[in-house]
């Protein structure tokens, strides 16, 4: 699995073939055919594998946080961007390749993005009056800074997007500028 | 789209091509929504359009070429609705320049599903060639946005992100629900879409006049 999400960072989902994720995990084909169906399982299981990771860490993160919901939503972001940063090349399978891998991948992406969504929502004050959309939007937001900034190959300089993003994950509720990073 | 008649009819081959190669990207629109991608095949592409297969091949290479022409033609019109709309407008203020310009483009969408589909969802399964070109029209929403953008209220400014954040916010948002198979229904989104792609610049009070006012 992480040969997988080395070789889609390095060039697509498309052009990924069995033969080169064996290659490079140093397994024989028929040890990968016992373990997965096809690529797209490889695929899928590498993606799964990093959502429970990065959730894992951001569910810690938010919990030493302690009470207040400014802190928590600011660790959990930086837990966030902080996996991005220490790991390239599975946050640009995650979040810039499954979008358009396969149905099934897409599908995942928006099972994952569901699943920040409610971290949020579970972090976020109550009876602010916003629309019941606002955290959809706001992850939504998140995900496609990250996607920008993987794109131009700063994944690892992710952390640098965190005032700029905290800002506007806090400002719906906050208003902009308001609280300090 | 209707075929053209059989036999004589005085049309130019120009204008016959041309339709032809209109409904076929008509064709893989409505074939991409009811089936999805991976069941999208020349074969169909071409029932739909009534187009013959070897006819399909005079005019793309391929179905990834037909879904790359789609595609183009569907970003553009989806930018026509919002062009219009901020010309119509060029005058106003900018927030009511905004609120009139996203009215626009969910009332758009909500009109045809099929390429709110292909814009946002299933077309997007094509790979990286129209990957690539979902993620340049996402980021060429941006300007219209930030053109004329006020500042936040009380002296604060708005960070450079913001503008990326709230276009790339609103596409996810209408990806998920266009995946939820909620696209005809999209347009009842538009106080929610407004609210937060405002807020950032007028404040929450003021976004809520500007939006109840609409």
């Amino acid at each position: 699995m992480d040969a997988m999400a080395e070789l889609t960072a390095e060039q697509g989902y498309e052009a990924t073939k069995i033969a080169d994720i064996v290659r490079r995990a140093g397994v024989a084909r028929k040890t990968l055919y016992d373990n997965f169906d096809g690529k797209e399982e490889v695929f899928l299981g590498a993606f799964d594998s990093a959502v429970e990771e990065v959730a894992g860490q951001i569910d810690e993160a938010c919990a030493d946080a302690g009470e207040d919901w400014v802190d928590r939503v600011s660790a959990g972001l930086g837990a966030f961007l902080g996996y991005v940063a220490e790991k390239p090349a599975i946050a640009r399978m995650c979040l810039v390749e499954a979008m358009s891998a396969t149905p099934a991948s897409a599908e995942r992406y928006d099972a994952a993005v569901g699943r920040l969504v409610e971290l949020l929502r579970r972090d976020a004050p109550p009876g602010s009056g916003l629309p019941e959309t606002t955290e959809e939007t706001l992850v939504g937001g998140v995900a496609w800074i990250l996607h920008q900034q993987i794109r131009r190959g700063q994944a690892e300089q992710a952390l640098d997007l965190m005032p700029q993003l905290l800002d506007f994950v806090l400002s719906p509720y906050l208003g902009v500028g308001k609280q300090k990073p | 789209m209707e075929r053209l008649p059989r036999g004589r009819h005085g049309l130019s081959p120009e204008f016959v091509a041309q339709n032809q190669r209109q409904r076929l990207i008509a064709g893989l629109t409505e074939a991409l929504y009811q089936v999805g991608y991976q069941k999208t095949t020349v074969s169909l592409i071409g029932e739909r359009a009534s187009v013959s297969k070897s006819d399909f091949y005079k005019h793309f290479q391929s179905k990834d070429e037909c879904f790359f022409a789609a595609y183009e033609e569907a970003i553009e019109q989806i930018r026509k609705e919002v062009v219009d709309s901020c010309a119509r407008n060029e005058k106003a203020e900018w927030s009511l320049r905004a609120r009139d310009a996203i009215a626009a483009l969910l009332a758009f969408l909500a009109r045809d599903p099929a390429l709110a589909s292909l814009s946002l969802v299933e077309g997007l399964r094509a790979g990286r060639g129209v990957y690539d070109r979902y993620q340049a029209a996402v980021e060429s929403f941006v300007p219209y946005l930030r053109r004329g953008a006020p500042d936040a209220p009380d002296g604060a400014s708005v960070p450079a992100a913001t503008d990326e954040a709230v276009v790339g916010g609103i596409a996810s948002l209408l990806g998920r629900r266009v995946l939820a198979g909620e696209a005809e229904q999209i347009d009842q989104l538009l106080p929610d879409v407004l609210e937060f792609a405002l807020t950032p610049y007028l404040g929450v009070v003021e976004a809520r006049r500007i939006i109840s006012a609409g």
